[in-house]
């Protein structure tokens, strides 16, 4: 009798631990911000072949297999837009830089405080903004951006800075060989949108992060170190449709993350970036919700989460993914 | 308010109707977490189809003379330093504000860079170019010359500390690369990609 009701006793401790703590976690977790998020196209680079943006994808003349029969496609620069309550958040800011129109042979670009607008949204409301990584076409118009806090990896600029002091020239190079420094440790980090980080560090409104970071209840941001650049983070937004995870260019393509394939190789170790889409499935439990920088199907049926699509300024896209409770449709 | 009640019962050996109480509400918070886990959406989609995209009609820059190619050339040695130095100047203070806070360091950070873009204005200033790139010469000229003077406000700031000059040099930076983005434009219109 004496140990059964010692049993017995553990157990009730045991269960009165346990009681409170499931229902003070899904207390918790209940009180997790809902927040809406939207997808706007800040530019679209047109004609990319289709290879050099997943290898796995190559055009083969004559080719009848669908993985090799597609010569080029036209990418979307994927801006992610997040409301949780009062804040605003931006998962990648675009480029403003206008002049990289011609180089590039970009179109549908508008600038980033008139897209917020079209979508309702006033630049100078955006809170905190996420940048995937450093490069040009994703963290540019910061500074049209006033309040905004800038959450950045300090991998991301610790990587940058020593390629810029490494002694051979070829590592160090800044977009040194016109098209031919894809590869290197600092090619896409261009002066101006450096200045830019620079500014916002200069201002007081910038958090560099080391690893993960909750930026608000449910809201968290994940390393992805060497999933395209050295610093890359990835962004979980909870909503009503399940998990969000933003991943910039460590999530180039949807299809990439679908089929396991790799896309968008720059400083990119392959194995880090399939870490990043196996992060995905492991939060969001599929690939569905993992959203993509650069997929050629944004803003079609065919890359679901964004086919609630419409074209909006300068012919560039916008999609909205999913509305918090009481949120209303922004769509135009 | 179950849960408070339910931590209420322990500590009174000998109810069995606490305990099942207490048994009940353990298994109640564990459905309920599990329900919480399983009843958000799950992300469930067939394989899409690829669409080809059909080459559109694309502006051609015009291409250079053969004068204007040995300029774009003679410059780029210059400009594939300049480059890089005006990153590197931007990181110098990203590390002044994100690190230690140490002028000195800064000051050795910035001082290299300042020869540089010194020397960088007048090495681009004796260059030739063809008449039709006068203006795109110019603005070279102009972008080097303010890079030399943010780095020289960087500099002073490391000697007297007016925070002021750093917002200074930034708004000179910032200058720079524009012009030196226009430059680009006309001279070496592949030299940023899709990244």
């Amino acid at each position: 009798m004496g140990t059964r009701a010692l049993r017995i006793r553990s157990f009730i401790w045991t269960a009165a631990i346990v009681a409170p703590a499931c229902l003070f976690g899904a207390a918790a977790k209940a009180q997790q911000p809902i927040c809406s998020a939207w997808l706007i196209e800040s530019s679209r680079f047109m004609n990319v072949p289709f290879g050099s943006f997943m290898p796995d994808r190559a055009f083969v003349p004559g080719s009848t297999k669908p993985e090799s029969n597609i010569p080029s496609v036209d990418l979307p620069v994927n801006i992610g837009v997040i409301k949780c309550g009062n804040e605003l958040i931006l998962y990648d800011t675009g480029w403003k830089q206008q002049e990289y129109l011609k180089m590039t042979g970009s179109e549908h670009w508008a600038p980033l405080p008139d897209q917020l607008k079209a979508l309702g949204f006033n630049a100078a409301d955006v809170t905190k903004v996420v940048i995937g990584h450093a490069h040009w076409d994703h963290a540019g118009q910061l500074s049209d951006l006033p309040n905004a806090v800038l959450y950045v990896q300090r991998e991301e600029l610790k990587a940058i800075e020593w390629a810029l002091n490494y002694p051979e020239p070829h590592i160090r190079a800044v977009n040194s060989d016109p098209g031919g420094c894809n590869r290197t440790p600092a090619c896409g980090y261009m002066p101006l949108t450096v200045e830019e980080v620079y500014g916002k560090v200069l201002k007081g409104k910038a958090v560099i992060v080391d690893g993960e970071m909750e930026i608000l209840p449910g809201v968290r941001i994940h390393p992805a170190f060497r999933a395209h650049t050295a610093g890359s983070q990835l962004l979980e937004v909870p909503t009503a449709i399940g998990k969000l995870v933003f991943g910039s260019d460590a999530f180039s393509s949807y299809e990439a993350i679908r089929d396991w394939m790799t896309a968008n190789v720059q400083q990119t170790d392959t194995v880090q970036q399939f870490l990043a889409y196996e992060k995905c499935y492991k939060i969001t439990g599929g690939y569905n919700n993992c959203v993509a920088a650069h997929e050629p199907l944004s803003y079609t049926d065919k890359y679901p989460i964004t086919k609630n699509s419409w074209v909006a300024l300068n012919g560039g896209r916008m999609a909205e993914i999913t509305l918090a409770p009481g949120e209303k449709s922004r769509k135009r | 308010m179950l849960g408070g009640y339910a931590i209420q019962t322990i500590g009174m050996p000998g109810s069995r109707s606490l305990l099942l109480a207490g048994v009940v509400v353990a298994l109640a918070a564990t459905i309920g977490a599990a329900w919480l886990h399983e009843v958000r959406p799950r992300s469930v989609v067939k394989p899409a189809a690829q669409t080809v995209s059909t080459p559109a009609e694309q502006p051609q820059p015009r291409a250079l003379t053969t004068d204007e190619e040995r300029f774009a050339t003679a410059l780029w040695a210059v400009h594939r330093e300049a480059t890089r130095s005006a990153v590197a100047m931007s990181f110098a203070g990203i590390a002044y504000h994100t690190e230690d806070r140490d002028a000195r360091a800064l000051a050795q950070r910035i001082e290299p860079l300042a020869r540089f873009f010194h020397n960088a204005e007048l090495r681009v200033r004796t260059m030739n170019s063809p008449p039709s790139l006068s203006r795109t010469h110019e603005k070279y000229i102009d972008a080097m010359a303010l890079y030399a003077n943010a780095a020289a406000e960087m500099l002073k700031f490391t000697e007297d500390g007016d925070a002021q000059r750093l917002d200074a040099a930034h708004r000179l930076d910032v200058r720079a690369s524009e012009d030196m983005l226009l430059v680009g434009e006309v001279l070496w219109p592949g030299q940023y990609k899709p990244h």
